[in-house]
């Protein structure tokens, strides 16, 4: 093995690739401080994304799996999910989780960041959904998101571009909602509508979570990451983190990561920026322990991995007579229903759930595999005309619950698993809880009448979705008091002054919708709060 | 593969799937399975060999009803393996342009070309917005 390199010392070290540490790299390139990304995968090649390929919908059951203990690449680190009802799915790369994201771009509503003031449950965020807003336009415009103003579930907003086309899935339960009288709106998407800052409009090529072929969707490598490297940002890949080091003032002075050939290398920094996400940032600073922080790096609090959210999804399919074009489209949500968002404790449950109506991966080999799982339509004689019954006449929903934070919900460090250097792989450890269970049953109820109402002739449900932990939230939380929180209003780390968090872990609650859009507007936040401090961004 | 082998796997794609009733659909056995393994499967080969072990001589020339219940033995005997090889015949299946035409998709890949979609009336959010203000602060 030959000899690691010798690093140059930096400013600022972010570690992860993905949605939050683009943003707040690309934030931080004002400041003209000596930045440095370590990322454990590799550039993706957009002109190799399976959608080039013939046996494009193949790709899912393998490389381009969504769960990374499926997948099983060098770059994936193992997760043991064998006491959670619910898989972790990510994605390892420059672009992280948004190189397979379905890009639905919902933003935390208002009441998301005041539950207990409102509620009576869980924890207030220390910051409102007033103070992301500045950031979470700045991020849809560097995104490029696709939208349609006006929608009365929220405070006005303006997405840059105008909606994608709902197709005939949206058009047909919109007409549901319509019977029913409940609220439906086009989906924001970070997904192009029209050409925009260089790259080309949306092709609707079915399977966003194979990757864009198109550049359309919106994921990092190709939104943030090619700016803030222009700006000088210097991103490293096939580098993995094993842990944040501390000097003896107990301050973050870098990180040991392994690079590409294997070997172990320290990286020295002036502050740290963990974007790993709400799985991969508990994993590494448990993993960093010493004779300060025997448990784990600013975890004094004890709640480094706790909390951990995902939002539970149920799943429920309506089969029409009239065809659908289902495969069609770009993946992820046409449109949406914010009727059952808000608490109405009249319903059984406090918080609420999104409804979110579904299209573009029920291709032809998807649909004959799921069909053969459930036993819908079967090989051998038959199969033909189940087949055609099915493919491209259904419409699929899902429920998505907001789920709260519990302490016993946790990410810990597995005694035995380990990754390809030897790092021990995150154990996660989720019970369902009732509230969560009953917000699952209601959307079910509740998602079975548009259908009905839409023109289904026959409503398939599933109650809990295994393959839907895409949100991984609240293991770092953000909060005033050190005893019941990670790091402060700002990402900082109460225990360690030059240390930040920027993912998904800060979440102080999950809200009921896809966290990606509140992600990224957090990076920003905190990177103008880093920026406007500066001159003393240690100081007590 | 000899003759025999080759008629058995035959034998076996026609029982997955048999050309529809009315004759529209082909039968997997009128595709080039062989092809499909050689470049976008090697590694089922073995898995396949092993499961083709599990069918007799005399099973090509069984009619289609014996056939399938023969098949449903060998995948309650070994699911796994008889999942794998259902998963790829259809994947050979559904990736043809013939089958992909005849079910009213275009020929894979689908990009550069992509899809139309329509883009939906939405006249009726005016109703949905003359609800109000359904958030909370
Ligand atoms: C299939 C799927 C569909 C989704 N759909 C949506 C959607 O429609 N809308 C939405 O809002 N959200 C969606 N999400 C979630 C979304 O992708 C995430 O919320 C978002 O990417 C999280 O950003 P992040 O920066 O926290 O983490 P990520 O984007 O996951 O990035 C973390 C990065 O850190 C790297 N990393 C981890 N550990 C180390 C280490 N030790 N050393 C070096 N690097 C490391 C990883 O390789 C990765 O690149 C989806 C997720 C999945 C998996």
């Amino acid at each position: 093995m030959s000899e690691a390199p010798n690093n140059d010392p930096v400013d600022v070290l972010i570690i992860g690739a993905g949605a939050s540490g683009a943003a707040i790299a690309w934030s931080l390139t004002e400041t003209r401080m000596r930045i440095l990304c370590l990322e454990q995968g590799d550039w993706m090649t957009p002109s190799r994304y399976p959608t080039t390929q013939v046996d494009y919908e193949a790709a899912q059951f393998g490389a381009f799996n969504v769960n990374p203990n499926v997948r099983g690449l060098d770059n994936d680190y193992p997760v043991n999910t064998a006491d959670s009802p619910i898989d972790v799915l990510n994605y390892n790369a420059v672009g992280g989780s948004t190189i397979v994201y379905a890009a639905h771009f919902p933003r935390l509503h208002p009441s998301d960041f005041r539950v207990r003031s409102l509620d009576g449950v869980a924890d207030d965020w220390p910051i409102s959904y007033d103070d992301l807003d500045p950031f979470f336009a700045q991020n849809d415009r560097v995104m490029g998101v696709s939208g349609l103003a006006g929608d009365p579930m929220y405070p006005p907003k303006d997405p840059p571009l105008p909606p994608l086309p709902l197709g005939r899935v949206g058009e047909v339960v919109a007409g549901g909602f319509d019977k029913l009288g409940w609220h439906w709106w086009p989906s924001d998407a970070a997904i192009l509508s029209q050409p925009y800052d260089g790259r080309d409009k949306c092709l609707n090529l079915n399977p966003c979570s194979s990757g864009c072929s198109q550049g359309a969707k919106a994921s990092v490598d190709i939104t943030y990451w090619p700016q803030a490297i222009r700006s000088g940002v210097e991103l490293k890949t096939r580098c993995r983190v094993r842990e944040i080091t501390l000097d003896e003032d107990g301050m973050a002075n870098g990180a040991i990561y392994y690079d590409a050939e294997g070997r172990e290398c320290f990286q020295k920094a002036e502050v740290v920026i963990m974007a790993c996400n709400g799985v991969g940032t508990p994993r590494i600073l448990l993993n960093s322990t010493s004779s300060r922080f025997p448990d784990g790096l600013a975890n004094r609090s004890g709640l480094v991995g706790r909390n951990l959210m995902f939002h539970p999804v149920a799943y429920i399919r309506g089969i029409f007579e009239e065809r659908l074009d289902t495969h069609r489209g770009p993946q992820g949500t046409c449109i949406l229903s914010k009727e059952f968002y808000e608490t109405d404790t009249s319903r059984g449950f406090v918080r609420g759930y999104d409804m979110q109506v579904v299209r573009g991966n029920a291709g032809p080999l998807v649909t004959a595999l799921q069909g053969h799982h459930t036993g819908q339509i079967p090989w051998g004689p038959g199969h033909h005309e189940a087949f055609r019954q099915r493919f491209d006449h259904s419409a699929s929903m899902v429920v998505m619950a907001e789920d709260l934070p519990e302490a016993h919900n946790r990410v810990t460090l597995d005694p035995e698993l380990v990754d390809s250097n030897g790092i021990p792989a995150p154990k996660v450890s989720y019970t369902l809880s009732d509230n969560s269970r009953r917000i699952l049953e209601h959307g079910l109820a509740r998602g079975e009448e548009v259908m009905r109402a839409a023109g289904a002739t026959e409503v398939e449900k599933t109650d809990l979705l295994r393959a839907s932990g895409w949100h991984l939230l609240g293991t770092a939380r953000m909060g005033d008091d050190p005893e019941r929180s990670v790091v402060n209003s700002w990402g900082r780390a109460h225990d360690v002054r030059n240390l930040f968090v920027v993912d998904g872990s800060l979440f102080v609650t999950a809200g009921g919708v896809n966290p990606t859009s509140t992600i990224q507007a957090l990076a920003l936040y905190i990177g103008d709060r880093m920026k406007k401090n500066l001159a003393n961004l240690f100081d007590d | 593969m000899d003759e025999a082998s080759s008629r058995r796997l035959r034998a076996l794609l026609d029982t997955i799937l048999p050309a529809s009733d009315d004759g529209r659909m082909p039968s997997a056995a009128e595709l080039d399975f062989s092809a499909y393994l050689e470049t976008q499967a090697a590694d089922f080969q073995p898995v396949l060999a092993d499961i083709m072990s599990r069918f007799e001589d005399g099973f090509a020339e069984q009619p289609l009803a014996a056939r399938v219940e023969r098949a449903r033995e060998v995948a309650s005997a070994d699911s796994r393996a008889f999942n794998k090889l259902v998963f790829h015949i259809y994947d050979c299946y559904y990736q043809n342009p013939l089958v992909r035409g005849l079910i009213g998709t275009h020929p894979a890949p689908i990009f550069p070309t992509g899809n139309e979609i329509p883009a939906g009336d939405l006249t009726s959010l005016a109703a949905v917005q003359a609800r109000g203000k359904g958030y909370r602060r």
